[in-house]
């Protein structure tokens, strides 16, 4: 007899990240059901699913009323940084966890939450390293207006400062904003040698759309010699973009290397269905001690490292060429820095450094 | 001072947390493991090793000033003040020591990074300005130097304001500071003084 275990869910089924949104909780049920129809696990998950509609200010209270109607001590939730901060008072309240699934900026280890997706040393800074490389550190910074905007643009303008290079442009829109016209014009003069895309949702799909265009125009801005690159691109939003994501460059732990019907299997879909096995896992094993406790002594058993709650991942660089990820440069094992503070974690293309001789 | 902040290179550097409980400090511990530094815990006394840590966090509301082998505000390194109690004088004291940055107790699972960030950045900026004081006294201390070395070029015929500029280029010249200029002609008068004297 299975003993059934609560669980929360807090996912927005809309809202300008709803692709995003979608594919983490496809994963999570998807571990859900998992985990439920296989007898070999001694507990069954009974999820209780909010859905805060991709308003900001609705996970809080969203989240309080998964934890007070149900027996639930672990949420599945949050797809931006914002909701995530905003959650973790009420998870700081409650003892409860929350199981973080998508790539975020870092500099955070709450003991609350275990982030189970990159952070900037396992997305942003390879992805940088290659860039640099292959295109030289000219790039053009563009964001959406929050958190992960301005800590991906602000970690992207020192590693070019560091590489010698320069930061042509800067600009950040408002979260769902279409208006990317000025922008366009801007970056058209600058020619810049990349982009670095961190716009989230509407703004991302309309601001490639048009720089698809761009171009079509001007064969400088295409893959070849000025490619957009990002540190949150996945199969999930490739329907949403058609055509114009072929040559969008990307990093992450995983690529799917055949077609992904409406957009499965991305890494964001897979690390939810795997998080929910590896709590299966815990709980197993956790007995009567807390489970804040139980991380710090035996979470590296289960791969999550107890100093920072994080892991250790894989990273792929990779660019969509007919619809599907190729990837181009592959790093294993990258233990995560959060802070950054810890260079040897920082994964490099290792390639002389040619210098001018005047 | 520059607009940006750059992240120090914490990998294995030492911090050592001055608090009479461990337990107490059990959260700051695990947040300054993530960040990469590497702990330890002293208490009541500092012992003499702690002189070459990378940063010191110190309780402020049971600490005092003998705990420290260095006088009060002389760190040789950055201080954070793990502040318990508001009272003024507990502040006092904390300023006292020389705290670069400030963590209020009791610590959760945030606020060290942003402290060791601050803290770095205050102790950088208190040692420029120290070293910068100390350059700046040691040039007045030198002003009758130049009034002399002024004098004595001024001596072999030149007009004050001449004499200054002639002083002014033989520092380029020599690549040192005016002061410096100033004290090597004085010496040099001084050195031929003498011989003549001793001849």
């Amino acid at each position: 007899m299975k003993r059934t275990v609560d669980l929360g869910v807090l996912y927005s089924s809309s809202g300008t990240y709803a692709a995003i949104s979608r594919a983490v909780l496809r994963g999570t049920l998807a571990g859900i059901e998992e985990v439920n129809a296989d007898p070999a696990w001694e507990i069954s998950f009974r999820p209780f699913v909010r859905d805060p509609k991709g308003k900001v200010d609705r996970y809080a209270p969203l989240c309080a009323d998964i934890l007070a109607r149900s027996d639930a001590r672990h949420v599945f939730g949050c797809v931006t940084s914002s909701s995530r901060k905003e959650v973790i008072p009420t998870l700081d309240r409650t003892n409860a966890m929350l199981w973080y699934n998508l790539p975020f900026e870092g500099f955070e280890t709450s003991n609350r939450v275990i982030y189970n997706h990159a952070c900037a040393n396992q997305h942003l800074l390879p992805l940088l390293s290659w860039c640099f490389g292959n295109f030289g550190p000219k790039p053009y910074l563009l964001g959406s207006n929050y958190i992960w905007g301005w800590e991906t643009c602000r970690v992207a303008r020192m590693s070019v400062e560091e590489a010698g290079g320069q930061v042509l442009g800067e600009r950040y829109l408002p979260l769902g904003d279409e208006d990317i016209d000025t922008l366009i014009a801007e970056i058209e003069s600058l020619r810049p040698r990349f982009i670095l895309n961190s716009l989230v949702g509407a703004s991302s799909y309309a601001f490639l759309r048009a720089y698809a265009d761009l171009g079509r125009r001007d064969p400088h801005f295409t893959a070849e010699s000025c490619p957009v690159v990002s540190c949150n691109l996945t199969e999930a939003e490739l329907p949403l973009l058609g055509d114009a994501a072929d040559g969008l460059v990307s990093v992450g732990p995983h690529f799917c290397s055949s077609p992904s019907p409406e957009g499965r299997d991305s890494s964001f879909e897979i690390i939810s269905r795997q998080s929910v096995h590896t709590l299966a896992a815990m709980l197993a094993a956790q007995g009567d001690q807390p489970f804040e406790s139980f991380i710090a002594e035996k979470g590296a058993r289960f791969g999550i490292d107890p100093a920072t709650h994080h892991s250790t991942l894989g990273v792929d660089v990779a660019q969509v060429r007919n619809g599907v990820f190729e990837v181009l440069h592959h790093w294993s094992d990258v233990a995560p820095d959060p802070y950054l503070t810890r260079p040897a974690r920082h994964p490099r293309i290792d390639r002389p450094r040619l210098s001018v001789v005047s | 001072m520059a607009g940006h902040m750059d992240i120090p290179n914490l990998d294995q550097a030492c911090a050592v947390v001055v608090h009479p409980v461990p337990d107490h400090a059990a959260a700051l511990i695990r947040q300054l493991k993530a960040i990469g530094l590497t702990v330890s815990h002293a208490w009541p006394d500092l012992p003499a090793s702690a002189i070459t840590a990378d940063f010191i966090f110190y309780d402020t509301d049971m600490g005092h000033d003998a705990q420290f082998p260095w006088e009060p505000g002389r760190a040789p390194m950055p201080m954070i003040a793990l502040v318990g109690t508001e009272a003024p004088g507990r502040i006092e004291w904390a300023a006292r020591m020389g705290a670069d940055a400030l963590l209020l107790k009791p610590v959760g699972s945030s606020g060290a990074f942003s402290a060791l960030l601050m803290a770095c950045h205050s102790f950088d900026l208190r040692r420029s300005l120290d070293a910068e004081i100390k350059q700046l006294r040691h040039r007045l201390s030198a002003r009758q130097t130049v009034v002399q070395a002024v004098a004595l070029l001024s001596a072999q015929g030149k007009r004050q304001d001449a004499a200054y500029d002639q002083l002014r280029q033989m520092a380029m010249a020599w690549r040192i500071n005016v002061e410096d200029a100033a004290l090597r002609i004085v010496e040099n008068a001084n050195d031929e003084g003498s011989l003549r004297d001793s001849n």
